[in-house]
């Protein structure tokens, strides 16, 4: 079976903490930058609700590397230094990037960044120095509320396929064609005052 | 020869005051701490954004490293270093000489973390020397807490579990309180009964993120709380929806109350030579009989004579107080609407078990206290208690207070303390890991009035914080990574669990730990033999109270990872009846033996309200721990500035725009910052995340315009708490030149 690692990304789950952003500056060296950014869908701007007080809505998105069964990154790369490994991580190999950026324009995602400290384009490896030595992504294992669950894709038993095979699952910009590693599980509805599962008191 | 690299990982715990004491992983090479992981816990492990960055702040260029002396004026920011000899030598020597002059209780110590060992090291010094202790809980959290001391009984420092600790609750209610953001493990419990099937309803001027997880997310005007209670125990009332059985068996409600006097209705008053027993009314027997006598059913309402003496049952009194909060006057107090306030009542107590999650939010008003009350009260009325999960362990704090015990004084009451000697004169403060000039109410008094009283101010911090800034002399403290302790939980919904904080790197530059400064100053104040046992077996003493709490509780199984307290026979309350008292003879003197909806001092109701109409409220946020990780890079990166965040409503008549420098202000003082005009605070308010220092805004603080106000209440229960979120401001644009 071929591997193919990615991510689930819990939309429900996710508060928008930001664990998984620092994590990834961390564990990757990313001073000024990092691999995973987490979007605020509500106001204008972080940690703000969209509507009108009262009736509002707030949720986040967190946005790292799709690691794309066809990475447009790559194919925008004119020096081939765009890559990805037999078990799905898309890496840049710093030696052969010549600096150009066209990487940065050509993901539909916004994943990439410029690390200006290092004068190198960076993005999400997946960890794939971690993966190494059989770790999950350090995001993952920082989302103390589960809400990345990392696995293999390619693997229909694994937790990440039962996911992404939930009806509600969904990739970002299925029309980019890009065959994303990464699905998303959306954030519930509000349910009203209706009452739960009654549980008899004890 | 090339040295091997050494890793190695230690299991430790954080003992910031965020609150819950997260167990961390820190993985250190080579000595240095390169990484922090989540920390084993049953079922879970969590490390939150700040957590992670620890190594910036273990690591900040910032860091205070050696102790220093002040030269010209205080805060004028000069220094010259010393040696850690001439610093304790000349701060013992000052200590003894205002204790000489002024008395031994005007030597005063504040620490304000949850290391436990460093606290009863102090307490311990502290007694020996007959100093004063300031206990730090009155900062914005012990209002709640005189609640649960009256209706439960209890001790815990910040709040009982009793109200949230079900298995599968089939409703969470979230009252002031943002878990979602500032308490990981409270908010997994949410997060699960969620996920099982609950539904969560939150109720909060500010759209938190917490609220926007809700199915409900119910807006409130600040400071109502209390009377949002009330009108929803009036509709459980009168439709009937209150648990009889748990009211009768488990709370004061069938008490008679005398009317001439408001006391419980005892045997001895009517019958010579009787007992101090509570009396009920027989509904069978239609007549008075002691509460434990076994027959007929006691009566819950209704009024009865007894000899010359008109009686009412406790929840009789409750009944009628409810009923003065019918639902369009609930509605136009709370700005709930009348809809929302029926459902809300219908669900909470249609939902069993239904969990009530109290924030400190909603109690960071003057009559915070009543607010918690009333939560708990309608909690009783509708059997929504759990007597299990509020069993803490009973440390052996007693074995430190062997050559004395301190004086105490709550931190409210240092202002008064310092300036006018009441109920001691505190002229000397050594503050250590707190910055109460900072994170305090009124700064300007603080500075102005506070300050000039105190003959020295000693700060042991790892940075040169708003409080350091005014010392005499600041001391370099390590990080919690360089020492060790133990972390006691905090309750209140989060978790039971007691922690190892484990000593991970040596402690950086001259840096030294509190217990190392304190047992220095041990025989620089004269006292000799005491304090001198190792770290290790001062850990062991705290741990060998005996109480059956402790049992199989080691220092080896906490090397290893949390540990619960051992399972141990516990009253359900420990109040002087025995039972939930939303019926308190304790506070009959201040009228608050039921929880009487008190507005807040500051509110949309009183007449400062025409000259100053919005709230100011400063809660906290994901990216401060109060004012620690303010000066984290990483975290400005995420939230880089203050902002006063208005609602639309309220901006566009200001002619506030987005962004624009705005000044917040009332009579006490102001501060400027820029405007964040959005739609997740309530009109009629203006939120300020707290924990900024004034370098970091535009001019001024949010502190200048807070209180030091203290309700006598807090301070005959518990401590008196700061009413932070009890300020009325106006907000205006600023004109930049």
């Amino acid at each position: 079976m071929k591997k193919r690692y990615g991510m689930v990304i819990d939309l429900e789950r996710c508060t928008g903490c930001r664990a998984c952003t620092v994590a990834c500056k961390i564990e990757n060296s990313m001073e000024h930058c990092t691999g995973i950014r987490v979007e605020t869908v509500g106001g204008a701007w972080p940690d703000t609700p969209a509507g009108e007080y009262p009736e509002l809505s707030m949720g986040f998105l967190p946005i790292a590397c799709m690691h794309c069964e066809r990475p447009p990154c790559r194919d925008a790369c004119p020096t081939q230094a765009i890559y990805q490994r037999p078990d799905g991580a898309v890496l840049i190999d710093e030696s052969l990037c010549n600096d150009c950026q066209e990487c940065l324009a050509a993901c539909p995602y916004d994943a990439l960044v410029y690390d200006e400290d290092k004068a190198l384009v960076r993005k999400c490896t997946l960890c794939s120095a971690r993966l190494d030595q059989g770790l999950e992504p350090f995001c993952s294992k920082c989302c103390g509320y589960g809400a990345i669950t990392f696995g293999d894709m390619g693997d229909p038993r694994s937790i990440v396929s039962k996911l992404a095979a939930r009806s509600d699952a969904y990739a970002l910009k299925p029309e980019s064609k890009t065959g994303p590693a990464v699905i998303y599980l959306p954030a519930k509805a509000s349910r009203g005052f209706q009452h739960g599962r009654r549980v008899s008191h004890r | 020869m090339k040295k091997e690299a050494t890793e190695k990982v230690v299991r430790t715990a954080s003992p910031l005051a965020c609150g819950p004491g997260c167990g961390l992983m820190a993985c250190v090479k080579d000595g240095v701490l390169v990484k922090v992981e989540p920390g084993d816990f049953p079922g879970t492990g969590h490390v939150c954004a700040r957590g992670l960055t620890y190594p910036k702040l273990v690591y900040h260029p910032d860091r205070l490293r050696y102790p220093m002396k002040r030269l010209g004026k205080r805060g004028e920011g000069k220094w010259v270093r010393v040696s850690w000899e001439e610093a304790l030598d000349t701060i013992a020597a000052r200590f003894k000489e205002i204790g000489a002059k002024h008395g031994s209780s005007s030597v005063s110590f504040v620490m304000d973390m949850m290391g436990i060992l460093s606290v009863d090291v102090l307490l311990g010094f502290l007694g020996a020397c007959q100093g004063t202790f300031i206990l730090p809980a009155g900062c914005g959290d012990s209002a709640g807490v005189c609640a649960d001391r009256v209706t439960y009984g209890s001790q815990w420092w910040f709040g009982e579990d009793y109200t949230t600790n079900f298995d599968k609750p089939a409703l969470c209610l979230v009252w002031g309180n943002n878990p979602a953001e500032t308490d990981f493990f409270k908010w997994r419990r949410i997060r699960d009964a969620k996920e099982g099937g609950a539904r969560l309803v939150v109720i909060d001027p500010r759209f938190s993120t917490t609220a926007s997880k809700a199915d409900v997310y119910v807006p409130i005007k600040p400071g109502t709380d209390t009377a949002l209670a009330l009108g929803m125990m009036n509709v459980i009332i009168d439709q009937s929806l209150h648990d009889v059985s748990f009211i009768i068996s488990h709370t004061v409600g069938p008490f008679l109350v005398r009317s001439d006097n408001g006391m419980f209705l005892r045997e001895k008053d009517i019958v010579s030579g009787g007992l101090d027993k509570y009396m009920v009314w027989d509904t069978g027997a239609k007549a008075v009989r002691c509460h434990d006598a076994a027959s007929g059913s006691p009566a819950l309402t209704g009024s009865y004579r007894v000899g010359q003496m008109e009686c009412k049952p406790a929840f009789q009194l409750l009944k009628e107080l409810a009923a003065q909060f019918p639902l369009e006057k609930t509605s136009q107090i709370t700005g709930v609407s009348t809809e929302v306030i029926t459902k809300l009542a219908v669900a909470y107590a249609g939902s069993k078990p239904a969990a009530s999650y109290r924030g400190m939010g909603c109690q960071r008003t003057f009559h915070g206290d009543i607010t918690f009350h009333a939560i708990n009260t309608l909690a009783a009325i509708t059997g929504n208690i759990s007597f299990e999960g509020h069993a803490c362990f009973e440390l052996n704090h007693v074995a430190f207070l062997t050559r004395g015990v301190p004086n105490l004084l709550p931190l409210m009451q240092l202002y008064d303390a310092a300036i006018s000697g009441k109920p001691f004169p505190v002229k000397s403060l050594w503050v250590s890991r707190h910055n109460p000039i900072n994170q305090e109410p009124n700064i300007n008094k603080m500075i102005e009035e506070v300050l000039p009283c105190l003959d020295l101010l000693v700060v042991a911090d790892m940075f040169m914080t708003t409080t350091a800034s005014y010392a005499d002399f600041v001391l370099p403290v390590c990080s919690f990574f360089e020492c060790t302790d133990l972390i006691q939980p905090v309750g209140n919904g989060s978790h039971n669990y007691l922690q190892l904080q484990q000593k991970a790197i040596e402690p950086l530059y001259e840096s030294k730990s509190d217990i190392d400064m304190i047992i220095s100053m041990v025989g620089r104040m004269g006292i000799e033999g005491f304090l001198k046992e190792p770290l290790e077996e001062l850990a062991n003493t705290l741990l060998a109270s005996g109480h059956p709490s402790m049992e199989g509780t080691t220092l080896e199984r906490l090397r290893a990872g949390p540990v619960l307290p051992a399972a141990h026979a516990l009253p359900n309350f420990s109040t002087p009846s025995g039972r939930l008292e939303f019926y308190t003879e304790r506070l009959r003197q201040f009228g608050q033996e039921l929880p009487v909806y008190k507005q807040p001092l500051e509110g949309p109701g009183s007449p400062l309200a025409d000259k100053y109409p919005l709230v100011l409220l400063t809660p906290h946020t994901k990216y401060r721990t109060h004012s620690s990780f303010a000066n984290v890079a990483w975290l400005r990166e995420l939230d880089p500035e203050p902002v006063a965040e208005v609602c639309s409503i309220d901006a566009k008549p200001r002619g506030i725009k987005d962004g624009d420098l705005v000044r917040v202000f009332n009579d006490r003082g102001e501060v400027r910052l820029k405007a964040r005009v959005h739609q997740g605070v309530r009109p009629g308010a203006v939120n300020i995340c707290q924990g900024w220092s004034p370098g970091d805004y535009v001019s001024g603080t949010h502190q200048a315009l807070t209180h030091e106000t203290i309700n006598p209440v807090h301070q005959a229960i518990y401590e008196p708490n700061a009413s932070l979120y009890d300020v009325l401001v106006d907000v205006q644009p600023v004109k930049e030149a």
